[in-house]
């Protein structure tokens, strides 16, 4: 084993991650060489310095804010699902007794009618596209899925 | 898990929103730090930390209680935060001048517990690294994960860990050395 191969293990041999006879050749290599050896604790003075690094437990009040912050957000979700699923019921039923007035009202021109109809469908073509789109790029973004275990 | 956090998930998969505040306040900091690791703005971490725990809170009911609760959790925050990066950089395009923030610009260590000077100058110099460096470091030191998990989590070899690891830890060395000289 040269410099070159040995210094690109030196970290995993640092973690305990290398197989049993590369963790052997690189030991080997390193009891032969003073410039690897030096190369490795200068690596491992930084490696036990990031391992002591931890984040900090905020206080009791950040805590406090934090967990309300999340708590409003579970229980507006539920507050938008419901909003959502109305609004659109609504609008639906409004859209159809519209076009429905519209369509059976003789005194109406005909290109108003064609007219009511065209804004009416092509909102639902828009609707139905923009929830296809947002569909496929979910099931092709492993990012927007969460995790199952 | 300990019994505890287990019972206190059981608990959360049942309904009940009471029990998943100590999960919430237990892993908050270190969801917060993980977050600005990534993201590099405070306000941006905190936003997504907690938008990660609304996701995991929506799919609980799909978490196994034999698992640890924090490998799961930290995977939903790192999809929360690649899609942000996204966004962020897609509104990149229009040229809004605070998406182009740098974690290297705002790189207070006030996240760190037991600062000292040392640290402190590491956590900067870690917060220079590139998005892949930070993410290989956060994981392999800051979450304490082994190789494997870590492949699996990013979805790559095993092999390429092992580079990437190395490879952010000289990058880091580096950027130490820049600080001193």
């Amino acid at each position: 084993m040269n410099c070159g191969e040995a210094r690109e293990l030196l970290s995993a041999y640092l973690d305990g991650e290398l197989a049993p006879d590369r963790r052997q050749r690189v030991h080997e290599h390193l009891d032969a060489c003073d410039a690897c050896s030096r190369e490795l604790a200068a690596l491992k003075g930084l490696t036990e310095d990031l391992n002591m690094m931890r984040f900090r437990e905020p206080e009791d009040a950040e805590l406090q804010r934090y967990w309300a912050g999340v708590y409003n957000r579970l229980e507006r979700s539920v507050g938008w699902v419901l909003f959502s699923a109305g609004a659109i019921l609504l609008l639906c039923y409004g859209a159809f007794h519209l076009i429905e007035a519209i369509v059976e009202d003789p005194a109406i021109d005909l290109a108003v009618k064609v007219g009511a109809c065209a804004l009416v469908f092509g909102s639902i073509v828009l609707l139905v596209s923009i929830l296809r789109e947002r569909l496929t790029v979910r099931r092709a973004d492993r990012y927007s899925k969460e995790v199952q275990r | 898990m300990d019994e505890t956090e287990a019972a206190l998930i059981r608990r959360c998969q049942a309904g009940d929103k009471e029990a998943f505040e100590p999960i919430v306040r237990r892993y908050a900091g270190a969801a917060c730090g993980a977050a600005y690791v990534r993201l590099g703005c405070h306000d941006e971490a905190l936003d997504a930390s907690q938008e990660a725990f609304v996701r995991a809170w929506r799919h609980i009911k799909r978490f196994d209680t034999h698992a640890p609760f924090f490998p799961w959790y930290a995977a939903i925050l790192r999809n929360v935060c690649i899609g942000r990066l996204r966004h962020r950089a897609r509104r990149r395009t229009v040229s809004l001048p605070d998406d182009h923030r740098d974690p290297s610009s705002d790189g207070d260590p006030v996240l760190l517990a037991e600062r000292s000077e040392r640290r402190d100058r590491i956590w900067r110099a870690l917060l220079r690294l590139t998005p892949d460096h930070r993410e290989i470091i956060l994981m392999a030191h800051f979450q304490g994960m082994a190789y494997r998990e870590m492949a699996d989590a990013l979805g790559i070899p095993i092999g390429t860990v092992m580079s990437r690891l190395h490879n952010a830890r000289q990058a880091l060395r580096e950027r130490l050395s820049e600080g001193e000289s």
